[in-house]
């Protein structure tokens, strides 16, 4: 059985897990020097927020044991909250008084609604790209967690959540831009530097949020909080009667999680030039679980990498002409695969050739033939 | 008076699919802890189940039920086989196995019968209309009715009034003492598994001339079909109808007060709610933990 991650407790392992963290950020910070492509690098940092997506997932996911099937509706509030800022930033074409977004005109709305005119400013869209999904998530997880509602009914009550915001957004088109979403956005310009989408800068953008967040989210699993995560990802109970709020730090996982989960929906807007419904839809928040699962759920880097990993090979399958039929079944496949056999995913294998190296290791020194293995092998409970 | 009976007409149509697609997918939760999220493809292989037995062998829909509900019955016999037996002390991970099942019928699907819409043809015997209570009600929503009514006293009678009910209820109960009672534990659920299965292939031919036949048809369903079991209660079928009946008529009411999309947007806001307050659903029975 493999181990987690975070089993990985003494001083010289947690110097190499910052170090292969680090090497990995950097590794990232170097592909614009051998790609010189800006429509590659357009698309590559679009599949490093997707890795940040799926790395917030983990830390809810993997560390509390809450298994959130609606991780895409952080993602879209945070996409959304920046698109109403660049649309007003956009130079008009077909607009009324005021500046009015094209779509509102189309759709016979006379003024802007009173949500809308904050975002005029872009330091306040931003704070409410991370504000919202927050909220959202605090009003959620006191919802769910007070009423000490677990397992399969948590993934049943976010999933729902989740479904009803998108039918929203589709059902309000004349304030959302329903189904086609928010388009023809003009470009992010921070302390005035405009982020064109296909140009390096957008990508160290992206590639510096990630990192910041990573780091950080690292930070929080190696608190005393993240520590009490895990345990009450283990055994809930006996951390309850240790008198400790389970309820809080549940809300705390799933709040940390949505923020940076909207952060990278804010980037996702940036990256791609729109918004839509399809942000915040069922399947990519399903895909999201995916690509954690594959790249390993207690595994920061891991679900990270997962992410990059299939969302850059379904780019690359989806587009060549033999797989154009079968990469999903392809994908499927894999899937149920990663399920089966390794339910710790690619990073519970590598941590697990870790641990054994670090065995054979330790039988040559016997000062260090003592791990303290934190927290049991995964296994969800009903 | 009109209205209401029309009304009321509308909710028990929609509820008689509900329990349709639901009753496969409450038999495999409610007696497994199995999320089958491929419970769609399994509907969804049943409307081209009926629509192939159509297209290749000349079978009418009523003809082609019984081989529909042998078919993806086995089907489902051969996932438990091959991949639901290893999760069971995982319940989450099925989901997720589950789901990645489903994704690959869906493409298999598209492969091999193409990705364009399909039309099953509604038996001519019943494509006309009743007058049911001074109100005009087209005859196969009639049939479908009758037809749910009838395979759900089966089921009924199967899990209560035979040895195979009996021997999965004692399993369900307390694998590891049935177990001893010399009871094929495994067995138990791999034929369950494939009587889920095999009804909601049923389900998907029954509603395939209702409407066009896709390989996305069933995603349509399931989130339906999964409120409805777990607003019924693990374990209960008689809460299973219940609660389909209710979900019919509150969309069926609620569709006709606003629109559709807020409609289903409320029922979803009352069955969140709902989950909260009462996880073990509204009809839930009391069973030991």
């Amino acid at each position: 059985m493999t181990r987690p991650i975070s089993a990985l407790r003494g001083a010289g392992e947690a110097r190499l897990q910052f170090a292969l963290y680090a090497a990995v950020c950097l590794a990232i910070f170097l592909v614009p020097l051998a790609v010189g492509d800006d429509f590659l690098l357009n698309r590559y940092a679009r599949y490093l927020v997707l890795g940040m997506v799926a790395m917030a997932l983990s830390l809810s996911w993997g560390y509390a044991g809450i298994l959130n099937l609606g991780q895409a509706l952080s993602f879209g509030l945070g996409s959304y909250c920046m698109a109403m800022a660049l649309k007003l930033g956009t130079v008009p074409v077909h607009t009324g008084s005021d500046g009015l977004p094209d779509f509102m005109v189309w759709n016979n709305v006379e003024t802007l609604p009173w949500f809308w005119v904050p975002f005029h400013s872009t330091a306040f869209a931003i704070l409410a790209g991370i504000a919202v999904p927050v909220l959202v998530a605090c009003v959620l997880g006191w919802f769910i967690f007070r009423g000490r509602v677990t397992g399969v009914f948590v993934a049943i009550i976010t999933l729902a959540t989740l479904v009803v915001a998108n039918l929203l957004i589709i059902d309000r088109q004349p304030y959302t831009g329903g189904f086609n979403g928010i388009t023809d956005l003009a470009q992010l310009s921070l302390f005035g530097f405009t982020f064109d989408a296909y140009s390096k800068s957008t990508y160290y953008l992206v590639a510096a949020c990630l990192t910041v967040s990573l780091f950080a989210c690292l930070a929080l699993t190696r608190s005393k909080a993240g520590l009490i995560l895990q345990a009450i990802r283990d055994d809930e109970r006996r951390v309850r009667f240790f008198g400790y709020d389970v309820a809080a730090y549940k809300m705390l996982a799933l709040a940390v999680s949505a923020a940076v989960a909207g952060l990278a929906g804010m980037l996702y807007t940036v990256v791609m030039e729109f918004a839509s419904p399809t942000f915040l839809d069922v399947s990519l928040s399903l895909s999201i679980v995916i690509w954690c699962a594959v790249g390993g759920r207690q595994s920061l880097l891991g679900a990270m990498l997962g992410a990059i990993l299939i969302a850059g090979m379904q780019g690359a399958l989806s587009e060549s002409e033999a797989f154009l039929d079968t990469w999903m079944l392809v994908m499927g496949a894999i899937f149920v695969t990663v399920v089966l056999v390794l339910p710790n995913g690619l990073a519970g294998l590598v941590s697990a050739g870790a641990h054994r190296l670090a065995a054979m290791l330790a039988s040559r020194d016997p000062r260090r033939g003592e791990t303290v293995h934190l927290g049991k092998p995964a296994e969800d409970r009903p | 008076m009109d209205f209401f009976i029309q009304q009321l007409m509308t909710g028990l149509s929609i509820g008689s699919i509900l329990l349709l697609v639901a009753l496969g997918l409450a038999i495999i939760y409610g007696s497994m802890g199995v999320i089958n999220m491929a419970h769609g493809e399994f509907v969804m292989l049943g409307a081209y189940g009926a629509w192939a037995m159509n297209a290749y062998f000349g079978l009418g829909l009523l003809a082609s039920l019984a081989f529909v509900f042998v078919g993806v019955g086995a089907f489902g016999f051969a996932v438990e086989r091959g991949v639901i037996r290893f999760l069971y002390r995982r319940p989450l991970d099925t989901i997720l196995a589950t789901w990645g099942i489903g994704v690959m019928l869906q493409q298999a699907v598209r492969l091999f019968a193409g990705g364009e819409l399909r039309y099953v043809e509604m038996p001519s015997l019943l494509s006309g209309t009743v007058s049911v209570f001074g109100v005009i009600v087209p005859g196969y929503r009639v049939f479908i009715f009758l037809f749910v009514a009838a395979l759900f006293l089966v089921t009924w009678f199967l899990m209560f009034r035979t040895s195979f009910g009996t021997r999965l209820r004692a399993v369900v109960q307390d694998r590891q003492t049935a177990m001893c009672f010399g009871v094929n534990a495994d067995r138990v659920y791999s034929l369950t598994f494939a009587y889920g299965a095999g009804l909601a292939g049923l389900a998907g031919a029954l509603v395939a001339p209702l409407k066009s036949v896709s390989p996305e048809m069933g995603g349509a369903y399931v989130v339906d079909a999964f409120f409805v079991v777990v607003l019924g209660g693990v374990q209960s079928l008689f809460g299973t109808v219940a609660s389909a009946a209710l979900l019919g008529q509150m969309s069926g009411s609620l569709a006709y007060l606003a629109n559709d999309t807020i409609a289903k947007a409320l029922v979803l806001l009352a069955i969140i709610v709902l989950i909260r307050f009462r996880p073990q659903g509204l009809f839930a029975t009391k069973v030991r933990s």
